[in-house]
């Protein structure tokens, strides 16, 4: 117990002694992953908003026009047995005419010259929840456009693909910029640490002339970096925080976004949490690359 | 335990430490070239010779701190030149070290200088409070035991130094020119406060450069010329 309170007091008193040192290094780490937090925030709101359209989402099944009502019911009974779909509503011809007319009043006349009328008639698919992925929405529009009756299966798949794609290269990037950039707070809290064990050094010597084994000799440094490293990711979320704040307030101010702004979210708590572990392990590897180094210039 | 092979024939019972054909090399100069000798449990050894002599070298090498290029070391039977990383901390537990520059830390007080060794092997805190104290007043230093050291005059400095290499009882314990930074008056009191420790049973080795410390001393002196030992003489019982 007296030997885990003097470890503990150790990488303490090591903080306290390099106070600048330390400060420098939390504020350094903390621009450094609040760069990488915007691409994981952006991340996290464009992938939201996909699954909000992915929720949203209505398929459109055109049928032909020669088929007659009775085709329709088996068409109609064949897509509710289908464990894909989770809803089909049918729309008649008719139906289709007066959406249009009611939707379009001003383009109504182009119809008239017409006679007939040319809407088809269709079924507004939902499909089950865990069937909205692109792929599997794809896969079932291809599947039921050869079903005979059906003309056209129609989606907003164009805006899908273009979120999808979007999202792929924020998750690019996200993870890139997260790589160089956790490399960069490992580096700063390594330097703070090597600066520490400089510092040190003479103290280091003496612990192992008395007989103190490897990991006594670490465990405080391995706390500082932890320390530093939890502590840089905290502050890091609070700059977070603040710019999100500031920027949704802007939107909500300009209000051409009107809406907007509320579907914005921040990090839950549970991610914020995990962030902050996230800090505290880049402090600990900082730590460990400066022991090691340390341990190979002394031997 | 290993016990030695070679070199020696016959192996005494109460052999503390035992040098068997140890040579150490630096960019080819031998620091030490084939030492081989053994120190009783118990024992007063002074370890004589100038600088560069190899004294240093050799004290290292009983605490694992340097490791003989050619021959083997014996520590109360334990191979020290077969110890892995992880066994070193442990052999420097039963092996008291004072330095010349006594190494304090200088932020710690008196205390806490001298508990390190019991907070390092996980000694309780009565313990601690208990054989601090003890090993304190054996030095004389008892009454300082809240300064820091760097308000402590040399000798005290060294005092508080020998009290942190005997506070856990160590069977060995090795001084390295530990007399080089004292008067000859605070010579005197250091040289009896090692008697006082070895009369206690601890096998005491003493390195100095120092003759008046070998007239002082009367006890076996183990002479080092450039790595080699000269023929050994007794001096007094």
């Amino acid at each position: 117990m007296r030997r885990l309170s003097y470890l503990f007091r150790e990488a303490w008193a090591n903080m306290r002694t390099n106070r600048t040192t330390t400060v420098v290094a939390i504020l350094t780490t903390a621009f450094t992953l609040a760069c990488v937090g915007i691409f994981l925030l952006l991340y996290v709101n464009l992938r939201s908003a996909a699954g909000w359209l992915q929720e949203d989402i209505k398929i459109m099944v055109y049928l032909e026009d020669r088929i007659g009502r009775e085709v329709a019911q088996e068409l109609e009974n064949q897509l509710k047995a289908d464990r894909m779909v989770a809803g089909a509503l049918y729309i008649t011809k008719e139906q289709a005419l007066g959406e249009f007319r009611a939707q379009f009043p001003s383009d109504s006349h182009l119809l008239e010259g017409l006679g007939e009328n040319p809407l088809p008639a269709s079924f507004v698919v939902t499909l089950a929840p865990n069937f909205r992925s692109p792929d599997a929405v794809k896969r079932w529009a291809e599947r039921v456009r050869t079903i005979s009756g059906v003309a056209k299966v129609d989606y907003n798949q164009e805006w899908i693909d273009v979120l999808a794609g979007l999202i792929r290269y924020i998750e690019l990037a996200a993870i890139g910029v997260g790589i160089i950039l956790s490399a960069a707070a490992v580096t700063i809290i390594g330097n703070t640490i090597r600066l520490t064990l400089f510092a040190r050094r003479e103290e280091i010597e003496i612990l192992r002339l008395i007989g103190a084994t490897r990991a006594f000799i670490r465990i405080p440094y391995f706390l500082e970096g932890a320390v530093l490293g939890a502590c840089g990711s905290a502050l890091s979320l609070g700059i977070l925080k603040v710019g999100f704040e500031l920027f949704r307030q802007q939107i909500r101010s300009a209000g051409r976004f009107s809406g907007i702004e509320n579907m914005l979210s921040f990090f839950p708590v549970s991610m914020c949490l995990a962030l902050i572990a996230v800090g505290m392990g880049l402090g600990f590897a900082g730590s460990f690359v400066s022991l090691r180094r340390f341990a190979e210039s002394r031997t | 335990m290993d016990g030695p092979k070679h070199g020696l024939s016959v192996v005494p019972m109460d052999a503390m430490i035992q040098l068997i054909h140890v040579s150490k090399f630096y960019a080819r100069r031998a620091a030490l070239a084939d030492v081989t000798l053994e120190i009783e449990k118990g024992e007063f050894v002074l370890l004589m010779g100038p600088s560069g002599a190899g004294k240093s070298t050799l004290l290292r090498m009983l605490v694992g701190a340097e490791r003989p290029d050619e021959g083997q070391i014996f520590v109360q039977g334990k191979n020290v030149t077969k110890l892995r990383q992880g066994e070193v901390p442990y052999l420097r537990r039963k092996v008291g070290s004072v330095f010349q520059d006594f190494r304090l830390l200088t932020k710690k007080s008196v205390f806490d200088n001298v508990a390190l060794p019991l907070i390092v092997q996980g000694s309780s805190p009565v313990d601690i409070r208990r054989k601090v104290t003890e090993a304190l007043r054996a030095v004389g230093v008892d009454h300082k035991k809240d300064q820091a050291p760097s308000s402590l005059s040399a000798g005290e400095q060294q005092r508080v130094c020998i009290a942190r290499a005997i506070v856990n009882g160590p069977i060995v314990l090795l001084a390295d020119e530990p007399t080089g930074n004292l008067d000859p008056e605070r010579t005197a009191e250091i040289i009896e406060l090692f008697k006082l420790i070895n009369a206690r049973g601890t096998t005491v080795i003493v390195a100095t450069h120092d003759p008046h410390v070998m007239s002082q001393v009367n006890r076996r002196v183990i002479a080092l010329v450039q790595g080699v030992m000269v023929p050994e003489q007794r001096v007094g019982v």
